[in-house]
């Protein structure tokens, strides 16, 4: 009878292999132990022996054909046995059922053993007298690559927690991965990230109303805007002057003040930053609508001073304090907010030296300040003078205008701001 | 409380809303001078004369193309089928004119009958007398399908389908005639559509039907001895069906046995399952919906084998701890 040669299964993981190349054609002779077949898998390349001495015939699978372990690949015929004692095709593709008693497994499970090419003997039976019952068969079938038994909850959960269900041993029937097992392991988890001190569990604060409005805007600035950012440095010691003097008089001029009318001036000079860009069209205003930022307990909110070329520097001041008071005290009217065209902000007062800020969509520019810090500055011997000094930073949407726009509009601006008498002119 | 059985509760039912209402009357085999098959009408002729509990011959289209009639004209009939298995002489008087009068003329008519059909197995009364075919009513818009499974709720929910306007298909069962439990004396409604949590539990979700509602509440007791514990809804109207809690249930259990005595196949356990499967719920089952319901089979008259062919305390049991422990 002629004598099957094995793929064998290498290991219990072990589930097909490629045939690399056959070390002896069909018909020669080999003997016992000789190489006749090299097989790759993705562990090792693995020569196969020809179990008997004879006649190398019924080659079964040609080279690059994947073989699944357990499985006859050839034939060694005895003397005087021919092709046509081989067993028929449809007996040779199985696994090794005659390893079997074939009274201890069901017709069933020996069908579905044949259909998948599971070898009988690598099955554990469970049924009367350890019979191989269906189910022993479908346990024992690999389950398809990429896909994990387990329950909708179990996967609801993995999804939930970013767990790969891949490395969950599962304790539900056949393997099957449960919900409680993925909870366990993300239990464990926080476990571990509590015990290793990190903090336990954050406040949370879910984004609504006015945080939500300015997460939304800030974010659709930042990404459809792009922003390019210039800076100045300004002599504040002729603001210092005047505010002294405006002082003396009884009476007060904030910086933020001083700022909204010298960007009123000098924007009057660059229409082209005092503009709004919505889908493709640059609107230029012919008024300076000075929006400043006016930061909240939660939040912050831009108020708009309207035509603020028009304001004297105190009618300014006084639009800018009754402005502020009614945004803190939540009293703003719609108008109040609208039609802004410039945005200034300003964080002297929190003892920020420079900073850049996003544009408030749909205008093109905004100008940061930060505070007025006493500097040394080299007067016009190359000396070291004690003046006080500004930072302005202006952000501008370089779709609408680009750095050389932003330098001239800065540098009238910090002459205005070095010489305020210029707003005279 | 008073305790009353099952029967009285519906005998009182039947009296209460005869005696609030004169277009409300009985008609059916054996229900007069008899007293009906099981009692339930007994002394109600006495009390309200022949014209009010009408005995017939033996024909189940006649009593329902009477009751179809009546309602059509303004009464209110109760019909007797003295076994629910002879409702399947009369469906073409329910399921084609019943149940598509008021649609078909524009609600210009209601049919405000109750077909009250005594069914179920547990009598060797064999295959002809022992039918549970509630689910044959369940797909027909137009009707309404109830399945009282105590006597509390038998005389509410038979207070409630004798005032709908709607054709009510009443399924009571037989061997609950005789089971007691409080029912208030004076009338009280069970509305149509309210599916109803008769326990609490964490494990395993059980969604029972009639006589099973009973029998889930006993295998409950027995698995609270192992720690498993049921929680056992009775969905009361089958039609419609109110699945809202349990649904809610399945997302905190994650398993669910169905629990009905109707053969398996085709019965409203599949309804109830493919609502959790397409449900919310899903996300959160931890096994596969399970069903125990009656077995493959007409119903025997061997009582031996009767009592296998539909589910039993043991086999809820049984159900109900292979699910808590993870071995479907």
């Amino acid at each position: 009878m002629p004598v099957p040669v094995y793929l064998p299964r290498f290991d219990p993981s072990h589930k097909s292999s490629t045939i690399l190349r056959w070390l002896v054609s069909e018909g020669a002779a080999v003997r016992e132990g000789d190489p006749v077949c090299e097989v790759t898998s993705d562990k090792v390349d693995m020569e196969i022996e020809a179990p008997a001495d004879g006649t190398l015939a019924g080659v079964q699978y040609p080279v690059g054909a994947e073989v699944p372990a357990a499985t006859v690949i050839a034939y060694v015929l005895a003397e005087g046995e021919s092709t046509a004692d081989l067993p028929q095709p449809a007996a040779a593709a199985p696994a090794k059922s005659g390893a079997t008693d074939g009274s201890r497994i069901s017709p069933v499970a020996r069908r579905i053993a044949e259909e998948r090419q599971i070898a009988l003997d690598t099955v554990t039976g469970t049924g009367p007298g350890g019979r191989i019952t269906r189910r022993d068969v479908e346990t024992a079938l690999p389950a398809p690559p990429g896909k994990v038994r387990a329950t909708p909850a179990a996967r609801r959960l993995a999804r939930e927690f970013d767990v790969p269900l891949e490395n969950i041993s599962g304790s539900g029937p056949r393997g099957r991965v449960q919900g409680t097992d993925v909870q366990a392991l993300v239990d464990q988890r926080q476990a571990a990230i509590s015990q290793s001190g990190a903090t336990t569990k954050p406040q949370v604060i879910k984004l609504e109303g006015m945080r939500r409005a300015i997460a939304a805007r800030m974010q659709h600035s930042s990404q459809t805007a792009p922003h390019i950012f210039v800076e100045v440095q300004v002599d504040g010691s002729r603001i210092e002057q005047l505010r002294s003097a405006i002082k003396a008089r009884g009476e007060r001029l904030s910086v933020t003040a001083l700022l909204v009318k010298a960007c009123a001036w000098a924007l009057q000079r660059h229409p082209r930053l005092n503009a709004t860009l919505e889908d493709d069209v640059l609107s230029l205003w012919p008024k300076p609508h000075i929006g400043v930022a006016v930061a909240l307990d939660d939040g912050l909110i831009v108020p708009v001073i309207h035509a603020a070329q028009a304001h004297s520097l105190r009618q300014t001041q006084t639009a800018v304090d009754d402005l502020a008071a009614r945004a803190r005290s939540g009293s703003l009217r719609p108008d109040d907010l609208a039609g802004g065209t410039f945005t200034i902000s300003n964080l002297g007062m929190f003892a920020v030296d420079r900073f850049t800020a996003i544009i408030n969509p749909p205008q093109v520019a905004i100008l940061a300040a930060g505070r007025m810090a006493r500097q040394f500055v080299p007067n016009e011997h190359d000396q070291p003078t004690l003046c006080p000094v500004m930072n302005l930073v202006l952000s501008v949407d370089h779709r609408a205008a680009d750095g050389a726009d932003a330098a001239r509009f800065l540098a009238d601006l910090k002459a205005v701001l070095e010489e305020p008498d210029l707003m005279l002119w | 409380m008073r305790e009353l059985t099952y029967r009285e509760a519906l005998r009182e039912a039947l009296q209460q809303a005869m005696e609030a209402d004169p277009t409300v009357f009985l008609i059916g085999e054996d229900i007069g001078v008899y007293g009906s098959a099981f009692g339930i009408t007994a002394g109600l002729q006495e009390a309200f004369g022949e014209e009010r509990v009408i005995d017939t011959p033996i024909s189940e289209a006649g009593i329902a193309g009477a009751c179809v009639g009546a309602a059509l004209t303004g009464m209110r009939p109760v019909g007797d089928m003295q076994f629910s298995d002879f409702i399947l002489l009369s469906m073409e008087q329910l399921v084609l004119q019943a149940a598509k009068m008021r649609y078909m003329f524009g609600g210009q008519a209601k049919i405000p009958l109750v077909m009250r059909l005594p069914g179920g197995s547990g009598t060797g009364a064999s295959a002809q007398h022992s039918g549970s075919y509630e689910n044959w009513f369940v797909g027909v818009p137009g009707l309404k399908v109830v399945m009282p499974s105590s006597a509390y709720d038998a005389k509410g929910l038979l207070l409630a389908a004798i005032d709908d306007d709607n054709p009510v298909m009443f399924f009571e069962h037989k061997l609950l005639y005789n089971t007691k439990g409080d029912v208030p004396a004076e009338p009280y409604r069970i509305p149509l559509g309210q599916t109803h949590r008769v326990r609490e539990g964490r494990h395993v979700t059980v969604v029972a039907t009639s006589i099973m509602v009973s029998r889930a509440l006993e295998a409950a007791e027995t698995l609270a001895q192992e720690g498993i514990e049921l929680e056992i809804f009775d969905p009361r109207t089958l039609r419609p069906f109110d699945d809202g809690p349990i649904i809610k249930s399945v997302k905190k259990t994650g398993r669910v046995l169905i629990v009905y005595e109707a053969v398996e196949m085709g019965g409203f356990g599949g309804e109830v399952a493919a609502r959790i499967a397409g449900s919310e719920a899903f996300d959160y089952l931890e096994a596969p919906v399970r069903r125990l319901a009656g077995k493959d089979v007409p119903m025997p008259q061997s009582r031996v084998l009767e009592y296998q062919a539909v589910p039993q305390v043991e086999s809820i049991v049984t159900e109900g701890r292979k699910l808590a422990r993870n071995e479907y």
